[in-house]
């Protein structure tokens, strides 16, 4: 084997220039590889850790699953008419009912750090002249703080002034900063079927997430209640886990276990998500494309060498080389172009990664940032040494099998009549 | 069987080529070689003295009969153990040197020891011995390309003799070079017979090379004509 690598790598020097092309191609597709996959991930790594602060891991929701049967129905099933066939208005407000018995069952849960009850709705904030549609959540501060924290999110007022107000609001950043509120200012905070309240901002948090950051304020659970018009009512539940992996799992155990919708943290930003596979899709198939390039380059080239190196096949063969040799000789050195040009992309592709991560831009769609994001994950490396090696024993494999079949006495014959 | 001395030994060879016309390429052979004996194939072109040494050589396979080489018999063997015997037991000169042009001539000599396994210095230090020998030590890190048409077959025949083969089996190995060097691949191989006991089977056109062999044997139309014993 030794023997077979070190003529396969003679070769190879002795074809600088045509190697040098496909190790190129290689390195061009593991470089953009490692970019993209950089870029890609460290956006969707900041979105994900990001929204997973700040969202629960489970949530659920005052949609119950099993109604109870009308009382009359459960003595004689047949006989009662419980349905009416045009819709019936009601004032009846949608809730989870025995909120605080649920909470303490799930709370006793296996993976389960800690739940947490919330109110939410929408309203328009206004200050001064200024108003602004918002997301209002009523929350209970000291159980939030232990499953969405906000403590590390506030870049003014603290969390302790929050927890003792009565009337205090946090507000997003963009959102006071769209009403032009600052801390220890008064805003009003109102609803159409609510009560509107004035309410003294104490705090304002930015969890580098725009939607969040833009559009919600909270308030203390009670006050939220009023303001939407829900008064003591729990509008959703939301969990922690100790594992945000097995959300979907304890999503469906807390079903069973309340009878209310429970939805995973996947299930919510499913959206995302599948925004993120489709992107995985699309990086892959261009990093495809480029190293199916440096692939054909391999190729081609390996048929060039196959057929001009007739000759010394044939006399590889004649001094004790089997066929399995000259086909490891040729695969040997697509797999050696392929890996050379992985591990120079791979070079090249940390530069890139580095460099791209001080270019500035500016970016408040889903995610907050000043430059690009990267996620420099070691796999991603290995992972571009793999797939080259992969491209390059893939594309030698057709020429190697020619050189393999190689007759000598054909070529010997040919040559010396 | 074998006799103790043979080396070489066909029966009833043919070879025919062609898939839909069919050629008779030899007819029938039956030679026996002994150990040490230098074995001139003589006959003019298309009398099938050169695919004769491709089927010696294991480089082909008959269309019937046998080709036993030191006692083995080749039809019993696949590509690969046919492989194998060649690195072992035989050596090939050719009448283009095919030496490879990526490789320094030493690495060119040492190439099919290391290829059975010899270690890398040793494979040189043979290698070296044996350019020494045919008076090419002082070529050893040139390239193919940087020597002369004689030097060049005197190093595949080095390639050749490395391996320590029981047969060297030679096809026209003087067709492309001047008298003076062809002189040279005649003594060498003279002296290999006369030295070191080694068979030599050579294909030559040429009478006064063929009048050197020990034995030459004269095919025409596929057939045995002449099996002339000189010395």
């Amino acid at each position: 084997m030794r023997t077979v690598i070190f003529l396969a790598l003679r070769q190879l020097w002795a074809r600088k220039v045509l190697s040098g092309i496909a190790m190129g191609a290689v390195s061009l597709g593991v470089l953009v590889l490692i970019a993209m996959s950089g870029v890609m991930l460290g956006f969707r790594g900041k979105f994900l850790s990001n929204m997973l602060k700040v969202s629960p891991q489970v949530t659920l929701y005052d949609k119950e699953l099993l109604r109870e049967p009308p009382i009359l129905q459960r003595g004689e099933p047949l006989l009662v008419a419980t349905e009416s066939a045009h819709e019936v208005p009601t004032d009846r407000v949608s809730r989870i009912k025995r909120p605080t018995e649920i909470i303490h069952a799930v709370e006793a849960m296996e993976g389960v750090i800690a739940a947490a009850p919330v109110v939410s709705g929408s309203a328009v904030i206004s200050y001064g002249s200024k108003e602004l549609p918002v997301e209002v959540r009523g929350i209970e501060a000291a159980r939030q703080e232990r499953v969405t924290p906000l403590g590390p999110y506030l870049i003014a007022g603290r969390m302790q002034t929050f927890q003792a107000s009565t009337d205090g609001v946090l507000l997003g950043s963009g959102v006071a900063a769209r009403i032009g509120a600052k801390l220890g200012d008064t805003v009003r905070v109102g609803s159409p079927k609510g009560e509107p309240r004035v309410l003294k901002v104490v705090g304002l948090f930015e969890a580098g997430i725009p939607p969040v950051d833009n559009a919600r304020i909270y308030v203390p659970l009670r006050l939220g209640q009023q303001i939407v018009g829900r008064p003591d009512a729990v509008g959703r539940i939301e969990v922690r886990l100790a594992d945000s992996e097995r959300a979907p799992a304890i999503a469906a155990r807390v079903e069973t276990l309340s009878g209310y919708d429970a939805e995973s943290w996947q299930e919510t930003n499913a959206n995302f998500l599948s925004l993120f596979k489709m992107q995985d899709k699309i990086t892959g198939f261009v990093i495809g494309s480029i190293l199916l390039v440096g692939g054909f380059g391999i190729l081609a080239i390996q048929i060039m060498i196959v057929l001009s190196k007739t000759r010394d096949i044939s006399i590889l063969r004649s001094v004790g080389f089997t066929r399995r040799d000259i086909l490891v000789l040729f695969l040997a050195q697509g797999g050696l172009v392929a890996l050379m040009g992985g591990a120079i992309g791979d070079v090249l592709g940390w530069l890139a990664a580095r460099g791209l991560s001080h270019v500035q831009v500016k970016m408040e769609t889903f995610v907050k940032a000043e430059s690009f994001v990267i996620d420099d994950k070691p796999e991603v490396y290995l992972l571009g040494l793999v797939f080259a090696l992969l491209v390059g024993v893939l594309a030698s494999m057709l020429p190697a099998r020619r050189a393999a079949r190689v007759e000598p006495v054909d070529v010997l014959r040919g040559q010396i009549g | 069987m074998l006799g103790a001395k043979t080396i070489l030994e066909t029966r009833s060879l043919t070879r025919e080529l062609g898939a839909q016309v069919k050629t008779r390429i030899l007819r029938g052979i039956d030679l026996t070689v002994p150990r040490g004996q230098f074995v001139a194939l003589a006959g003019a072109s298309g009398s099938g003295k050169s695919t004769l040494l491709n089927l010696l050589g294991a480089l082909d396979r008959p269309t019937s009969g046998e080709v036993r080489i030191d006692g083995v018999e080749l039809g019993g063997l696949d590509d690969d153990e046919r492989a194998r015997l060649r690195g072992e037991r035989l050596g090939f000169v050719f009448q283009f040197h095919f030496l490879i042009g990526e490789l320094s001539v030493l690495e060119n000599v040492a190439v099919p020891l290391w290829r059975r396994g010899v270690p890398r210095a040793e494979g040189e230090r043979r290698a070296r011995e044996v350019l020494a020998k045919l008076g090419l030590a002082a070529l050893e890190a040139r390239t193919p390309g940087q020597l002369s048409g004689g030097q060049q077959q005197r190093v595949s025949i080095a390639r050749a003799l490395a391996g320590r083969p029981r047969v060297l089996l030679a096809d026209e190995p003087t067709g492309n070079l001047d008298s003076a060097n062809s002189q040279i691949v005649m003594e060498t191989f003279e002296q290999l017979v006369r030295d070191d006991g080694l068979t030599v089977v050579m294909v030559t056109h040429e009478p006064s090379f063929a009048r050197r062999a020990d034995r030459c044997v004269r095919l025409a139309d596929g057939q045995i004509v002449e099996d002339t014993l000189r010395k």
